[in-house]
């Protein structure tokens, strides 16, 4: 700004204090001609062209994705999704927006064939969608006006039994998205559906004979055979209380939440899974997860696809595109949305320790950072989404079931007191024949004592076992419950190795897994 | 002998952030023209010398007067200093504050002041 020679340092304090948060001018960028309403990142609306602003950015970032061959360059090809739709809905407010900009663009009123006559009469001075003149040179028959999707459903997990006397709110977020979403069919899960046999049953999976607890105190995380009988919840919350960590909660939850969520997406034939993770909160959590060691599946925070691991039996399955389509709209464009359609937004419930975590520190981290310097935040996010590991993976973590990073393993091995294990082939454990038992295979002399590490990313097993284990007293209280889709993709792997008949293997397996049978 | 003039301006809060007002979203404010000028502000370079009540009332004004009057619980949610908490975003008439001065703007007579929070995440 200044011309002058000075201490830039200085000038450059002096001037940030100071300096408004728009660039020039307080007439809208857009149009040229209105006063402006809002700011975002440095750049100055005005209220009616901010809502087509905010569409077209959701827009740009899910339509590319919507047709099985993804076009490239300018769209010729109508859009038409292979499958139905699933939104991820959590209360808060990008999923709000969510809601409301898909239910707007793609699931018209059966008497409308375009959202824009309807968006006047929702609210009197609401904002809306399209910009007029590209409305005009789209057409009445463009694709837009077809309906992409068939079916839209809504799914909210419900996280409260994972901690007793928290507020149950399914009835509350059936109740608005029936009311102000009437084309979207509202679907309730619960995150102890993860540990219910019924659900996996219910969501297609496959049922096995036995499930396995994993030894959160040993690195190796050492399974057994899971006894007794439990309900769900007391499973759920015995794995969330088995965490190391506070920042390991949040973490695990939304990975158990991810996970319900695809499988019901996979249940529901579904082509796309959506989730209103906002620029902002995208940013916090590429921030968090890779603080965590979610490095390696940096770019699987912002866009990812998931391939069912059942997919080889069913080749016709397609993979369900996970997207964001609001990474590249920050929470204050979310909250302006909101407030000028007059969205009533619920909010995230707050879980006990979700304050402490990393995750909620790079939150207030980030938020600040919004406020004061907005673009960075954004640069967060770009810079990002170029991160690309170096080594492809072949693997997927039995777990999260994202991307497992290979040699992990190698790498735990050199910083633990072992033995040298040769341990270059670990095979992708779903389509392995060795499953578990692959690293145990090499080590000559000692009995193999099956784990999960090798099956996990270092995220997860970060997760769970971030604690040192030196520290802590091994009890049976260490044993841990496994979602139903780890225990269904073990079982698979120990029936395969059982049908090795190997004599060993198959005494190995009897000490270590089969200790509960007379 | 006189009390000082005032002004009403109405404040209505989004977002979630009525909670920590006794869950009332609006209110309608009488708030004084004139406020002691801030102690740790620059005095005027003026001849003057400075009255008792020397400035308007401005929006760091009313975010003093909100939290000294109205908030009812969790203060660190609403403000940090001597302005709001980062995600708490403020509309003057409609018009984001960030075009208005912010903590600056002079208030005026029927003036309406949102208050919407981000902080529900998305
Ligand atoms: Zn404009
Ligand atoms: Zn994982």
């Amino acid at each position: 700004m200044s011309e002058s020679c000075g201490n830039p340092n200085f000038e450059s304090e002096a001037l940030m204090s100071r300096r408004p948060k728009y660039d020039k001018t307080k007439i809208c960028v857009r149009c040229k001609l209105a006063m402006g309403s809002v700011v975002i990142r440095h750049v100055v609306y005005c209220k009616p062209c901010f809502g087509p602003m905010v569409a077209t950015k959701f827009r740009r970032t899910l339509e590319p994705h919507i047709n099985v061959t993804p076009d490239a360059g300018p769209r010729r090809k109508a859009l038409k999704a292979p499958g139905s739709l699933l939104l991820g809905f959590s209360g808060g407010l990008g999923s709000v927006v969510l809601l409301d900009l898909v239910n707007r663009s793609y699931f018209p009123p059966s008497n409308s064939t375009g959202d824009a006559s309807s968006e006047q009469t929702k609210s009197g001075n609401g904002i809306g969608l399209r910009d007029e003149k590209a409305e005009r040179r789209g057409g009445k028959d463009h694709p837009r006006n077809l309906r992409v999707w068939d079916k839209g459903s809504v799914c909210y997990v419900e996280i409260c039994g994972a901690f007793p006397g928290m507020r149950d709110r399914t009835e509350e977020m059936r109740d608005l998205v029936n009311s102000n979403f009437p084309q979207l069919e509202f679907i309730s899960a619960r995150l102890e559906d993860a540990f219910d046999d019924a659900w996996w049953n219910a969501v297609g999976g496959k049922l096995v004979d036995g499930a396995f607890r994993v030894d959160v105190s040993s690195e190796e995380l050492h399974l057994s055979a899971m006894s007794g009988e439990a309900t769900p919840a007391d499973r759920l919350q015995k794995y969330i209380s088995l965490l190391p960590t506070q920042t390991a909660i949040p973490s695990a939850i939304q990975d158990l939440t991810r996970l319900i969520l695809l499988h019901t997406a996979l249940y529901r034939n579904a082509s796309h899974l959506l989730l209103g993770t906002s620029l902002t909160s995208l940013s916090v959590s590429l921030i968090s997860s890779i603080s965590q060691g979610g490095g390696f599946n940096v770019r699987e925070e912002a866009q990812e696809e998931w391939i069912p691991p059942d997919s080889r039996s069913r080749p016709s399955q397609i993979p369900i595109r996970i997207i964001r389509p609001l990474r590249d709209v920050g929470l204050k464009e979310c909250a302006m949305w909101a407030w000028w359609n007059g969205l009533h937004i619920p909010g995230r419930e707050k879980h006990p320790g979700g304050k402490q975590g990393v995750g909620a520190l790079t939150y207030n981290f980030i938020t600040g950072l919004e406020r004061d310097f907005p673009s960075t935040v954004s640069a967060i996010a770009r810079t990002c989404a170029k991160l690309e590991p170096k080594q492809v993976s072949e693997s997927h973590c039995i777990l999260c079931q994202r991307p497992a990073q290979p040699g992990i393993q190698d790498w735990k091995e050199r910083i633990s007191i072992r033995s040298f294990i040769d341990s270059s082939i670990i095979p992708p454990p779903h389509v392995s024949r060795d499953g578990i038992f692959a690293k145990e295979k090499s080590d000559s002399g000692d009995l193999p004592s099956p784990g999960l590490t090798p099956l996990l990313c270092y995220a997860c097993h970060t997760t769970l076992t971030s604690r040192s284990p030196r520290g802590t007293a091994r009890n049976a209280d260490m044993a841990s419950p496994l979602p139903s889709w780890v225990n269904s993709r073990l079982s698979d792997s120990i029936a395969t190795t059982r049908k090795m008949g190997e004599g060993a293997m198959r005494d190995s397996i009897r000490d270590f897994l089969l200790e509960e049978d007379p | 002998m006189s009390t000082p003039p005032t002004l009403t301006i109405n404040v209505e809060f989004g977002g979630g952030l009525e909670l920590l007002f006794a869950n009332q979203r609006k209110y309608q404010l009488s708030i004084p023209v004139l406020i002691p000028p801030d102690t740790t502000a620059t005095p005027p370079s003026g001849s003057a010398p400075p009255p008792i009540l020397s400035k308007p009332a401005d929006i760091t004004f009313l975010i003093r007067y909100l939290k000294e009057n109205h908030l009812k619980e969790r203060p660190e949610l609403f403000v940090e200093g001597e302005t709001v908490r980062p995600g708490i975003l403020v509309l003057v008439n409609d018009t984001d504050w960030e075009l208005e001065g912010e903590g600056d703007y002079a208030l005026k007579e029927g003036d309406e002041i949102v208050f919407i929070s981000t902080l529900h995440g998305g």
